[in-house]
């Protein structure tokens, strides 16, 4: 090689950083991935699920890091991304938690509609599942017994602006049966009380109840999707069993700060499409029994606003006094 | 035989000189992260579980697990030598940790509490290894009345923690109580005594608490005296820094005591190792012929909540891996670690993979024998920190805290809480109130709310749910008698004075 070619070649790497650059934006240094919970939270679980994707297959020119903004039911990272305006590199995950926390805690005052969406990753599906010895081979027949003896039947979950007990909430108004709702704080509680007696029934994730179908400690009798889950092919949907009740998602999803320019915004949501289609997250979907929620940033505010909508009327038909 | 065969198994997977390798490497590291504060188990294998998607599963739950359970050997260090409890399961330590580090037994309480690990932990495994599958089904039985009968028993060794006064003790326990329900009602979604502060809705950390009230408080008060010369003497010889033949013979019943009670809590997904050392602590202290002396550093008051502390890992690991449910923290994060591996954590578990449950528990043996040896030349090293002069020893201790807060939330509201809680610990010192009972009321408060609410929502109100189940009802009875002990004392001293009359 030449000095002259050597000196082209040189010149040619001085130009190509550039004409990225011209195109849009592109981070420069480390990237911050801020999420809701403790190290070991399943927020914290997934965020560094995603930085060793995005490395692996080299979806970032730059490393990305997971910044763990725990508190407030998620309205301190909320907070700590609206403290972040314009930063180019910095992004958060959110989950439902970040939806229902600013419309029951006046003290939560960050919306996502206060941060620049980006893009929606994850739907978590989730199944009704009862003791495998109960009596109820149906959801029907749960809800029978359910209005036969008023208040009687338990159902264990978490807080009640859960997605547990909205999914109760649908389903004792749309038929008149009444049952009680049992806060834990722990999955693995609900779970304890389920399979110990103590409770009747639990909307529980799929890859939660999976195991303890295949061991025969339960029964599923319905799931909370839109279509049947590869896991679940006998299991009818909530409307396939009779429930005519909106199925409400569980999400996940990534968040910008606010005042970001639109070339950041293309930049993360095409960097969330690309990672949805590698084969690493489709794994890591379909170990955890995700579904592919991937949306782009419009569609997520469309979203956002529909969703926010809906759980103001469900929680306000449960008693829960909405701030927002 | 199924179990001798399993043991076979378990030892040529657990030696293996790779995982053997990992093994030591995860004791290690729990051992360095228990001795830190703040940084604890579930964050140290949360950062350290993308490193382990190209390790061979079993060689990588052999390291976690190593994290976890090397942590509680580590954790008593600071308590007994600064009165900073680095976890909320170490927080008892310091009660007569420290005041043994005051009377120059620094050595003894180390070495006390890596033995007690030792015991504690291994009987742990042994458990694990024996009895899982059986005690899963009775940890089941457990439900809100149960945990709240529990959570009485434990509150209810208040009394055994007064100092001088119990009217003192008792309003120490309340506040604690008062603590533990600032933040977001988990069945309402209220906000409580949160004062627009959205730091405040997911409640107040413990530790920022134990950390502000145990450590800050003692800083503050020795301010106040103006000598020079080191306050804590280490007495010289290798000899004097280790527990002596009596101080072990002095401990039977703590290690029987940590082990049995740090195993059964350790089972029940609502229990962890905070209770379990509480617990073990009061009965200890209950059963004690020295009853007295307990707070002015008595050396089984450090066996007995390390033991348990220890042995609350193997009994954590029951419901993880005979039914997949995760009733910690650290074990949520070894079963999210476990279906990143591609495993399916539930009842069937052990039986499809028996090799990875065997090379476990056996690897958890060597693990304890390498902590061991690992921990008990730290003892006479560490001791030495107490030879720094009180102008350099206070500072230290009031760095450590400050980081050791920060590293668990990086918030700076969290520091600015420690202060408070630090004056507040100061005044409570100056005012004789004693500081463990509210402690204690902040450890059982939450959860105790919790199990009575959870219970009388499934009974539609009726209270006669607590006591109409025979396992709560008898809890709730032992609970009544503790409460009822200084009462006989009482009486006992009054017909005393009458009978010389």
């Amino acid at each position: 090689m030449g000095i002259r070619s050597g000196v082209l070649l040189l010149a040619a790497i001085a130009v190509l950083p550039q004409t990225v650059l011209a195109q849009g934006f592109k981070p420069t240094r480390t990237v911050d991935l801020v999420v809701h919970t403790g190290p070991g939270g399943g927020s914290d679980v997934l965020a560094r699920a995603i930085a060793v994707i995005a490395e692996k297959e080299k979806l970032l020119p730059v490393r990305m890091v997971v910044i763990n903004k725990p508190g407030g039911n998620s309205a301190v990272a909320a907070a700590h991304l609206a403290e972040k305006r314009g930063d180019p590199h910095t992004i958060g995950l959110f989950t439902g938690v970040w939806l229902q926390t600013p419309l029951v805690s006046a003290e939560a005052k960050v919306t996502l509609r206060d941060l620049t969406p980006i893009a929606r990753l994850v739907l978590e599906p989730a199944v009704i599942a009862v003791k495998a010895d109960a009596p109820y081979k149906t959801l029907g027949d749960f809800i029978e017994a359910a209005k036969k003896n008023p208040g009687q039947l338990k159902q264990s979950g978490g807080s009640n602006t859960s997605r547990d007990n909205v999914v109760r909430q649908l389903l004792q108004k749309s038929t008149g049966a009444r049952w009680a709702y049992i806060s834990f704080p722990g999955g693995g509680e609900r779970i304890a009380a389920l399979i110990g007696g103590h409770v009747n029934m639990m909307v529980i994730e799929p890859e939660e109840a999976g195991e303890h179908i295949r061991a025969g400690n339960l029964r599923v009798l319905a799931q909370v999707s839109e279509h049947r889950l590869p896991a679940f092919p006998g299991v009818p949907t909530l409307k396939e069993a009779g429930f005519d009740v909106p199925v409400v998602p569980q999400v996940r999803g990534m968040v910008a700060p606010p005042g970001i320019p639109k070339a950041n915004i293309d930049y993360w949501e095409d960097f969330c499409r690309r990672l949805t289609r590698t084969a690493s997250w489709r794994k890591y979907i379909a170990d955890n029994q995700f579904e592919d929620g991937y949306q782009n940033a419009a569609d997520l505010a469309k979203f956002y606003d529909e969703f926010t909508d809906r759980m103001r009327g469900i929680l306000n038909d449960a008693g829960v006094k909405t701030v927002r | 035989m199924e179990i001798l065969q399993g043991l076979w198994d378990g030892f040529s997977v657990a030696l293996a000189p790779a995982n053997l390798l990992w093994c030591f490497v995860g004791v290690f590291l729990g051992t360095v992260v228990g001795i830190l504060p703040g940084l604890g188990p579930p964050a140290t294998i949360a950062m350290l579980l993308p490193l382990t998607f190209s390790m061979n599963p079993t060689s990588a739950i052999i390291m976690l697990a190593g994290i976890y359970y090397g942590a509680k050997y580590g954790g008593s260090t600071t308590s007994i030598l600064m009165n900073v409890p680095g976890e909320s399961a170490s927080v008892v330590t310091c009660i007569d940790g420290y005041q043994m580090a005051k009377k120059g037994r620094a050595g003894a309480a180390l070495g006390i509490a890596a033995i007690a690990s030792f015991v504690a932990g291994t009987v742990g495994v042994l458990g694990l290894m024996l009895v899982a599958p059986p005690l899963a089904k009775f940890a089941l039985s457990f439900s809100s009345p149960e945990y709240f009968a529990l959570m009485s028993l434990g509150l209810a060794l208040v009394v055994l923690l007064a100092g001088r006064s119990i009217i003192k003790a008792l309003l120490a326990a309340l506040v604690g109580l008062w603590i533990a329900s600032v933040g977001t009602d988990l069945f309402s979604t209220t906000s409580r005594f949160t004062f627009g502060q959205m730091e405040l809705l997911s409640g107040i950390d413990f530790v920022v608490v134990a950390i502000g009230v145990f450590a800050l408080g003692e800083v503050l008060a020795n301010m106040e005296s103006r000598e020079d010369t080191p306050l804590l003497q280490v007495p010289k010889g290798l000899k004097n820094l280790l527990p002596t033949w009596q101080d072990i013979k002095d401990c039977r019943f703590a290690f029987a005591n940590g082990a049995i009670v740090g195993f059964l809590v350790g089972t029940l997904p609502g229990g962890g190792s905070t209770i379990a050392s509480f617990l073990s602590y009061g009965l200890e202290k209950a059963v004690s012929r020295r009853r007295e002396q307990f707070g002015t550093g008595v050396i089984e008051g450090v066996a007995a909540p390390e033991g348990a502390n220890n042995s609350e890992t193997g009994g954590a690991l029951v419901p993880l891996l005979t039914l997949g449910i995760p009733g910690s923290g650290t074990t949520a994060i070894l079963l999210a670690a476990l279906v990143l591996w591609g495993f399916k954590p539930g009842p069937l578990f052990i039986p499809e993979h028996p090799d990875l449950f065997w090379g476990l528990v056996v690897s958890m043996y060597i693990g304890n024998v390498m902590l061991l040896v690992l921990n008990l030349p730290l003892v006479p090293l560490f001791a030495q920190v107490l030879r720094t002069p009180a102008y350099v020893l206070y500072p230290l201790i009031l760095g450590v805290s400050l980081v050791g807060v920060y590293t668990v939330s990086g918030s700076m509201f969290d520091l600015m809480l420690l202060l408070v809680f630090g004056l507040l610990g100061y005044l409570m010192r100056k005012l004789d109130y004693p500081a463990a009972p509210l402690i204690l009321g902040l450890a059982l408060g939450a959860g105790m709310e919790r199990a009575l609410r959870q219970s009388l929502m499934m009974s539609q109100g009726e209270l006669s749910i607590l006591v109409s189940r025979p396992i709560s009802a008898v809890m709730l009875s032992l609970a009544v008698l503790i409460l009822l002990i200084p009462l006989f004392g009482k009486f006992n001293a009054w017909r005393l004075r009458a009978l010389e009359q």
